[in-house]
């Protein structure tokens, strides 16, 4: 069985990230704040597929939110880290499974990548952030950290379990 | 005879309440009131129109851009919406091939949304005036004194001041400037919510924006 990089139908599944990004569902968010669906795709990728397809999965959802959004913070940095750490997780026995474990790494995934986005935001005013900004930030953060990681359990445990029918590792 | 003598110095009003009185179920109704308010709506139309084809006209004279309803206005359906999140931005379902570019203004009912900052030739990107590091040039027009507009990602954005005392005030409007070169001019943006006078260096107000992005499905652009 070729590994999931190979198959050209879960490479295609990444493009329902943009497209969940640009539909932004209202009714699915925590005061109005979506989740990552970049991490609850790269999850579930990065622990069947390994560390490197998880980091290079992770630049080019990286780019190409990018470009679906004002500029800016940049999303590469933290999704390319993210997935090559779930790849190495991934390649430790016993494999990631369980619900609460899903939800977790989702949760701490989220929190990295608005974490990154913070600082680059930090870097970009020149060291310092407007404290409305500051707490702006971190509601943003934790709003999109909660939603992220109550998903996860069903929408990664459903890719995990398809992924890992296609390629055994 | 006296009773006559008082109806004149007291100049009728006896008769006159009574009259009111007996004839109070013949006044005009509400339907005659719409009918006035309508005409009055209408003369106050024709007011507006006629001082926006003197206001375009006068701008016209002194070399500012055009403010009318003649100029380019694209109506375009709002496709997608991020309005709290780390990025604050619609996408609109019409771009380059419908005469859109970069830096148009984007209004919403009520005033002001944001501008465009990209274009594809069938979509356009616009960033709200909520965003992060977004900046526009305002005017109150009680004070006739210029602001700094800032979005910090809150629903609310921050008006910057240059002056130490801007006299501002809870309730004032917010309008882009009249001299504005960028935006249209004179185009509601918000209203002064909070005022916070002890700011360094400058004041800086809060302002709530009269058009919400969150609600709104279609937006006219003003293309420059």
């Amino acid at each position: 069985m070729v590994r999931l990089h190979r198959q050209p139908i879960c490479v295609a599944s990444a493009l329902v990230v943009p497209i969940l990004t640009l539909s932004n569902p209202a009714w699915l968010g925590v005061l109005g704040v979506g989740p990552a669906w970049a991490v609850l795709w790269l999850l579930p990728w990065a622990l069947v597929d390994g560390p490197v397809s998880g980091g290079i999965a992770g630049v080019a959802l990286g780019l190409l939110l990018d470009g679906l959004t004002l500029g800016g913070p940049s999303q590469v940095p933290a999704l390319l880290l993210l997935g090559w750490w779930w790849g190495r997780l991934g390649r430790r026995a016993p494999p990631i499974q369980r619900s609460l474990n899903l939800g977790l790494l989702s949760w701490i995934g989220s929190v990295g990548l608005g974490l990154s986005l913070i600082l680059q935001l930090w870097i970009q005013s020149g060291g310092t952030l407007d404290p409305w900004m500051r707490g702006w930030g971190l509601q943003t953060l934790w709003s999109q950290a909660l939603i992220t990681a109550l998903l996860a359990p069903m929408l990664v445990s459903i890719q995990l379990l398809f992924w890992r029918r296609r390629a055994p590792g | 005879m006296s009773i006559l003598l008082l109806v004149r110095l007291s100049k009728g009003a006896g008769f006159a309440d009574a009259y009111s009185l007996l004839s109070r179920p013949f006044w005009p109704g509400s339907a005659q009131r719409e009918w006035l308010d309508a005409a009055v709506d209408l003369e106050q139309l024709a007011k507006l129109k006629l001082l926006e084809d003197d206001n375009r006209r006068l701008r016209g004279l002194v070399g500012l851009q055009n403010n009318g309803e003649g100029d380019g206005q694209v109506s375009a359906a709002v496709i997608s919406r991020t309005t709290r999140g780390w990025w604050q931005q619609m996408e609109l379902g019409k771009g380059a091939l419908q005469g859109l570019s970069a830096g148009d203004a984007v209004l919403g009912p009520g005033g002001l949304v944001g501008r465009i900052q990209s274009v594809t030739p069938a979509t356009s990107r616009v960033k709200l005036l909520t965003a992060p590091g977004n900046e526009i040039g305002v005017w109150l027009p009680r004070t006739r004194n210029h602001g700094l507009l800032v979005g910090l990602g809150t629903s609310r954005p921050q008006l910057r001041f240059i002056e130490k005392d801007p006299q501002v005030r809870p309730g004032d409007i917010v309008s882009t400037s009249p001299a504005s070169t960028m935006l249209p001019a004179n185009v509601p943006v918000g209203v002064v919510q909070s005022v916070n006078e002890r700011a360094v260096p400058a004041p800086h107000a809060v302002v709530q924006l009269i058009a919400a992005p969150e609600a709104i499905d279609w937006v006219q652009v003003r293309t420059r």
